[in-house]
């Protein structure tokens, strides 16, 4: 992927962060708004998580062939 | 009197389902497009608190009832059935026409029903059109999906009727209002019935079963009304049962996960209605005045972006004669227009700002963190990550950038189905700019700004952090060409021993007993058929009737007379 996407990509999280540090008032309504940046983690590992163990549950159990009822 | 009859929504589409078959084809389409606009304008007409009253025998029936929660999803579902029909105005099959324009009628007397007698009857009535537009694909696999959709259909309706009479037997009343939070008989049953429409886990397998089997078009419909009128009715019956919150988050969490593992695009986007829905139920568990707000706003919009993803997914289907992710890829330069439309509904359900996703979906997950409930906030943020992946990246993704080298004849796309789809993006965007011009809508007043910094924040982080992940595991998700197994392996699985046990078994005991029958009357008719024979065991036992002497057939005839008398006289 073109970096001046990533860049891009990159200031948007920086402007989140500084918006997160400067301008946030009510930045205390959550016990998770101590941990900074905490919704970019939750993002992240989230998606880590849904990714493996999704993939790992369908392979183990799920997946079948495609005419597998027909059968 | 009648006239205000035909005024109600309800009842004027269905005057439409007779009057289409009477014109001529070439007008159908188009004629269609009048029923929707009318109930719009009779919705928009009428003010609150306005009611339509009939009787049926000693049942005094409220046949159409305004207020702001109705109107909120009568608008919506006559928009659906507007864009839906615009949608599908190439469709020259008389009887998918008149099921969608039934099915878009069903929907609308639910919303404006004002008694549980009257809701049951439409209820039901979107039960059979819907499986119409099912069977309407006419493949085997159509068939044996709509006939397991009806069956499954047919078991909500009747435990919703069934506690509903129930209800009705022990408080008379068949108002339409909210239910005690108890778990009495009737209310359990009315739960289940309605549950059942909207795809409660393990209730929803006849959603992601038939849904992607229906026709290109049909699934438009399809994906509007049923699972919404159920949200519609639980905000009516059960909002604050707060079950519904551990049930919500249960469809949240699985739809999001069959949503990443299924590779086909119609699949992934069933799936993820079920997840949708889930956000509403949540809500409705909640239950507090903007906890509601955002169900109905979060139905409001759904149908929109929704609507708008299964039309382009629809559109791909219809071009490229597949739907299969790993027989799809690279679109993006042949269809950029469908691809660009796409995004707009991917990055409305992702709830990225300025698209309609953000107002009502923020309305939720702050509605559940401000009551209280911080960790259903953490999860509901969670199924946002797994939207995101699944159907704002992974689809869009790998049918229309990742080039996987298929050679693709692309058919070209009616004029109509892209007016559809630029109107539902359209409305995206507005109400993605312009929140308010839905928030006068909701029927709860409340004080909220979805464009606060800290909601932007909140999104922008989650996002990019899905996005970087998906970048660098992007082929863990490629297309595959494979089926995902549900619970709906169990019944299926075991319709076979069903149909043994109840069916085969059952047949054959028929058989059985026909055949001893059949055997004692051949048997039973040889052996009499000579009496003499037992009358005096010293003559001939091959001896015959035309044998006999004077004496023996005037006896026999006596004792036949006396037999027929004693009947005679017994019978009068």
């Amino acid at each position: 992927m073109n970096n001046k996407i990533w860049i891009a990509l990159g200031i948007l999280f920086l402007v989140t962060l500084g918006f997160e540090f400067t301008v946030l008032a009510d930045y205390d309504s959550h016990w998770w708004n101590a941990i900074p940046a905490f919704y970019a983690i939750w993002g992240l590992a989230g998606c880590i998580v849904i990714i493996y163990v999704a993939k790992f549950i369908s392979k183990k159990f799920l997946n079948r062939d495609i005419d597998y009822y027909d059968n | 009197m009648i006239t205000e009859f035909l005024t109600i929504p309800g009842v004027l589409i269905l005057l439409g389902c007779f009057l289409l078959p009477l014109l001529p084809e070439r007008v159908r389409s188009s004629v269609f497009l009048i029923f929707p606009v009318a109930a719009l304008a009779f919705i928009m007409m009428r003010p609150d608190g306005y009611t339509i009253t009939g009787a049926i025998g000693n049942y005094d029936l409220i046949l159409f009832q305004m207020d702001e929660l109705s109107r909120v999803f009568g608008l919506i579902f006559a928009i659906t059935g507007l864009t839906a029909g615009i949608y599908a105005w190439h469709i020259k099959d008389l009887s998918q026409q008149v099921a969608a324009l039934g099915y878009m009628g069903g929907a609308l007397g639910v919303t404006f029903a004002g008694d549980l007698f009257t809701l049951i009857v439409y209820w039901e009535l979107m039960a059979v059109t819907s499986t119409m537009l099912i069977w309407a694909r006419g493949t085997r696999e159509s068939d044996r999906a709509g006939m397991r959709y009806l069956i499954y259909h047919v078991l909500g309706g009747g435990l919703l009727f069934a506690g509903i009479l129930w209800h009705f037997t022990q408080t008379g009343s068949l108002a339409v209002q909210t239910l005690e939070y108890e778990f009495t008989v009737a209310n359990v049953l009315m739960l289940l019935g309605v549950g059942v429409n909207a795809a409660f886990i393990p209730l929803h397998t006849w959603l992601s079963d038939a849904y992607p089997k229906a026709t290109i078009t049909g699934t438009i419909f399809m994906a509007a009304f049923t699972t919404k009128t159920a949200v519609y009715v639980l905000i009516r019956l059960f909002p604050g049962w707060e079950i519904l919150i551990w049930a919500g988050l249960a469809m949240t969490l699985y739809g999001i996960f069959y949503a990443v593992v299924c590779k086909d695009i119609r699949e992934i986007l069933s799936y993820h209605i079920i997840s949708q829905v889930g956000y509403m139920v949540v809500a409705i568990g909640v239950g507090t005045d903007m906890a509601l707000n955002g169900s109905a706003a979060h139905a409001y919009n759904n149908l929109l972006y929704k609507g708008l993803m299964f039309m382009a997914g629809g559109a791909v289907m219809y071009a490229a004669g597949t739907s299969r992710l790993a027989e799809l890829g690279g679109l993006g330069k042949k269809m950029k227009w469908v691809f660009a439309l796409y995004v707009v509904g991917g990055f409305s359900i992702s709830g990225l700002p300025l698209f309609a996703g953000f107002i009502s979906k923020g309305l939720i997950i702050d509605g559940a963190g401000y009551a209280g409930y911080e960790g259903v906030m953490l999860l509901l943020l969670l199924a946002g990550v797994g939207t995101f992946l699944s159907v704002g990246l992974k689809l869009p993704y790998f049918t229309w950038v990742y080039d996987a080298g298929n050679k693709i004849d692309l058919k070209p796309i009616p004029v109509n189905m892209y007016i559809a789809m630029g109107m539902s993006a359209f409305l995206c965007i507005f109400y993605g700019v312009f929140p308010n011009a839905l928030y006068t809508f909701l029927p709860h007043e409340m004080d909220y700004n979805p464009y606060t910094i800290y909601h932007f924040v909140e999104i922008m982080q989650i996002s990019l952090g899905t996005f970087v992940v998906f970048w660098y595991l992007r082929e863990k998700l490629k297309g595959e060409i494979v089926m995902v197994l549900d619970l709906d392996w169990f019944y299926r699985k075991a319709a076979p021993a069903t149909r043994t046990v109840f069916v085969n078994k059952v047949d054959r005991f028929y058989d059985l007993v026909e055949e001893g029958i059949l055997a004692t009357a051949s048997w039973s008719a040889k052996v009499f058929k000579n009496p003499m024979t037992w009358l005096n065991p010293f003559t001939d036992k091959k001896n015959q009737a035309s044998t006999y002497s004077p004496g023996m057939e005037v006896v026999m005839s006596f004792i036949m007379i006396c037999f027929l008398a004693i009947a005679i006289f017994y019978f009068i």
